[in-house]
């Protein structure tokens, strides 16, 4: 989080405001929240439930149940392989295997450099395109172990 | 071959701008609505919707009308309308593909079943997995509103109709209605006892009529062709159409919309132009996680809700995997189950722990160390898991292992007792050698191994030491001579 | 757009559209290009843009417009040509090569052409 502990707390506030405050809405508020600091950390979750007067616990054991939500800061270029069934039978794991070894960090983890990091989704609906592969917003379609390096090599 | 499809709920899809709502009023888009609220009453819609024999396509395959009456019939300040747009099962996208070509087609419908039930309050759960599928859903619902298709007093016949977008965040459960209704009410995604259904007391203890995407798009083509011409489509219990999401080993991925009834054999030989590079069809999984395989002998089947329930398989949402013979079922199983594991909410014990058993069982048997006993396990353990656990999700997550089980028992028996995977696919049972005559001692296989396992000089035979080798496959693809053995 | 006040304005409307659809394509050839999740991430959008782009240069009165899925994961990007007067047609795996091929020999020749999916 580069801005300060005020600006951070405003923005919370800002983001709890355009859901009323509804802790009905906590899903939307953590997707905005999420979507403004790569990840919810612990202090982003104590913050909000201080705004909409909920124990942080909820918070926490929401964030934890959903697969989307994460508390861990991602990689610059977050790269998510898909293990969804079409890519599963497509030979999904030796791209994953591949990327695992070409950035020598295991499926979860984020590269030294912060520069990458890997997850694996379940099926982006790409499913003709099998293997799936996203590197932030970017979808690459029919993906083989070989392309991998290429792949990467568009991100120096 | 395209022709022996029928598209209705795909009707719009690939034919329109989505972007624009003038492109699909010109299609008869919200004719339906039109036609709904000035010269029908919320009863006759729903008799229309049950006469036509819609049932759902989000995997149960309730009868649609049916669902939309005793809606109808509670007596409540406020009702909703929901759509569920969670699509959770991996390989199927039909209903992305529906919100990103036609998304006018469900807010008209929902608007229609708002209508009908007495809800003027709707929602869409939609995965935030479909960054686009959103964008044109909300460019949709701004465009509706704008001309009054949408919002109060649409089209000045005093019914008034709001819709919502309400986001998923990565829980297959999540599909299932009690789950989404907590999820969509900022909570964990834990599914409830049912009775009571979401249909007496839903969203905000509201009562909540919950349809699939696909079930959705159906409606406003049966309001404006008649529920005979509907109910003329498909087999006795199972009317109108099915979209299909066709993927794997079938050379034509892709989605159809096919007349229910139609056989395997026509959706994967003809309509998929068989399997890929000339491989033997193995199986098809339908259903998805909840689902089974369905195999060489049920090529002939019709498929529809009845009959694939028959086979041991389920309907679900249409995804359909197909496999060729490079595919090892028990790792497929393992595959499914792994994913129930992840997906399991963890509220009750059976679903929560009997799956976890039976991916350990699994995992077991394809790295070799399974027994015969493993198999009764597997079977036993399954049907205690299906008939305890407390939602959709536990009650069917055993059926593909049963499915495997039944269909190819002896791809079972051979890794447990002879420790063969025919497959290639269980990396534990496999062994690499070089074949002393083929190989000529070009290096190749010995510069990529990454486990060092590859011993010999320029021009001798190469060997593989079994014990060091990982398994990894990189030397076959490297020798030039194939004179590297995999069994 | 204005608000649709009636179910009569509706359906004026709606016979309007259809017929402005229909001089529209009885003039120009039509050109749907498939925009969706898989389409883009094959090049669709890059496709549409050589097809505006080289439509213009040839002074080929045209509409482009981008459309869902035509369900055809298999052979994106898809596209489909519809020539005044004539059926529609769908190519698959549509690039800048195969754009110029389709409006040189499909569109002004009408010739075959290769990649056309049926
Ligand atoms: C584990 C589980 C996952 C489900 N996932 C979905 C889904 O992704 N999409 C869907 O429409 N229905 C899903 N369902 C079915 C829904 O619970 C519900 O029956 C359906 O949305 C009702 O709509 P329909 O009658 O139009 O099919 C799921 C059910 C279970 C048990
Ligand atoms: S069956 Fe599984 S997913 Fe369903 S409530 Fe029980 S633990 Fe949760
Ligand atoms: S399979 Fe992998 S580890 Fe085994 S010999 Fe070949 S390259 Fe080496
Ligand atoms: S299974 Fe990978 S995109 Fe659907």
């Amino acid at each position: 989080m580069s801005c300060g502990e005020h600006n951070f707390r405003e923005k919370l506030t800002e983001i709890c405001r355009e859901f009323n405050n509804d802790p009905n809405e906590l899903i939307s508020i953590l997707h905005k929240a999420q979507g403004e600091f790569g990840f919810l950390p612990q202090k982003v979750q104590e913050t909000i439930a201080n705004i909409i007067k909920i124990p942080s616990s909820r918070i926490y054991g929401v964030v934890t149940f959903y697969s989307y939500f994460t508390m861990e800061p991602k990689g610059k270029y977050p790269i998510s392989i898909c293990t969804g069934t079409a890519c599963y039978v497509k030979g999904a794991e030796k791209v994953l295997e591949a990327f695992e070894e070409k950035l020598n960090i295991k499926n979860g983890q984020t590269t030294s450099d912060g520069k990458f990091s890997m997850s694996s989704l379940r099926c982006v609906g790409a499913c003709g395109l099998a293997p799936v592969v996203m590197v932030g917003d970017k979808i690459y379609g029919s993906v083989n172990a070989d392309q991998v390096e290429k792949i990467l090599s568009e991100y120096d | 071959m395209k022709n022996k499809q029928i598209k209705i709920a795909l009707k719009n899809c690939g034919k329109i701008d989505p972007e624009r709502i003038k492109d699909y009023i010109a299609v008869d888009g919200y004719k339906a609505l039109g036609s709904c609220l000035s010269e029908k009453m919320p009863g006759d819609v729903i008799d229309i919707i049950k006469s036509s024999g819609l049932r759902g396509r989000g995997g149960g395959g309730f009868p649609t009308g049916k669902k939309w009456e005793i809606a109808s019939k509670f007596d409540a300040d406020q009702k909703y309308v929901i759509c569920n747009a969670d699509e959770g099962d991996p390989g199927a996208f039909m209903d992305r593909s529906i919100l990103e070509g036609d998304p006018h087609s469900v807010i008209e419908a929902m608007t229609i079943c708002g209508y009908a039930t007495g809800a003027t309050e709707g929602y869409v759960y939609i995965r935030a997995e479909y960054p686009l599928a959103i964008k044109r859903l909300l460019i949709a619902i701004g465009q509706a509103k704008e001309v009054g298709l949408l919002g109060k007093n649409i089209l000045n016949s005093g019914f008034d109709f709001e819709i919502g977008l309400k986001y998923g965040a990565g829980a297959f459960v999540c599909g299932e209605e009690t789950a989404l209704i907590a999820s969509m009410e900022g909570k964990r995604g834990n599914p409830v006892n049912k009775p009571p259904y979401p249909v007496e007391c839903g969203y905000k203890g509201k009562p909540s009529n919950v349809n699939n995407v696909e079930t959705f798009a159906n409606i406003p083509k049966i309001i404006n062709k008649g529920a005979s011409w509907f109910s003329s489509i498909g087999t006795e219990g199972s009317k109108g159409t099915k979209v299909f999401a066709l993927a794997g080993k079938v050379k034509n991925v892709g989605l159809v919309e096919v007349p229910m009834g139609t056989t395997l054999r026509e959706l994967i030989f003809d309509i998929g132009g068989g399997i890929v590079n000339g491989k033997k069809f193995k199986a098809a999984q339908t259903g998805g996680p909840s689902g089974g395989c369905l195999t060489e002998k049920h090529l002939d089947t019709r498929i529809d809700y009845e009959s694939l329930k028959a086979c041991g398989s389920m309907m679900g949402s249409g995804g359909m995997i197909v496999m060729d013979e490079d595919d090892c079922m028990v790792a497929i199983a393992e595959f499914y189950l792994g994913f129930t594991v992840e997906e399991s909410c963890g509220k009750c014990v059976p679903c929560r722990e009997g799956n976890y058993v039976l991916h350990e069982i699994l995992k077991k048997i394809t790295h070799g160390e399974g027994t015969l006993e493993d198999l009764d396990k597997l079977k036993n353990i399954s049907e205690v898991v299906k008939a305890t656990s407390l939602c959709g999700l536990g009650q069917t997550s055993p059926n593909p292992v049963l499915s495997t089980l039944s269909n190819f028992y002896d791809e079972y028996y051979d890794h447990v007792v002879n420790k063969k995977c025919a497959a290639k696919k269980c990396r534990s049972l496999l062994t690499y050698s070089i074949i002393e005559e083929n190989c000529i001692g070009c290096l190749q296989c010995k510069r990529v191994c990454p486990a060092d396992a590859i011993s010999g000089e320029l021009k001798e035979k190469h060997v593989i030491d079994p014990e060091a080798c990982i398994k990894c496959g990189a030397c076959v693809s490297k020798c030039k001579f194939n004179a590297i053995v995999v069994e | 757009m204005k608000k649709i006040e009636s179910i009569d304005k509706l359906n004026a409307l709606r016979t309007y559209l259809e017929n402005e659809k229909a001089v529209s394509e009885s003039k120009n050839v039509i050109v749907k290009v498939a925009m969706s999740t898989c389409s883009i991430a094959t090049g669709s959008e890059q496709v549409m843009e050589y097809f505006q782009e080289q439509m213009k240069l040839e002074a080929i009165g045209s509409k482009i417009i981008k459309t869902g899925c035509m369900g055809l994961c298999h052979s994106e990007p898809t596209v489909e040509i519809t020539v005044p007067g004539k059926e529609p047609v769908i190519f698959g795996k549509v690039d800048q090569k195969r754009v110029e091929i389709i409006i040189k020999d499909y569109i002004k020749l009408g010739k075959e052409v290769d990649g056309v999916i049926n």
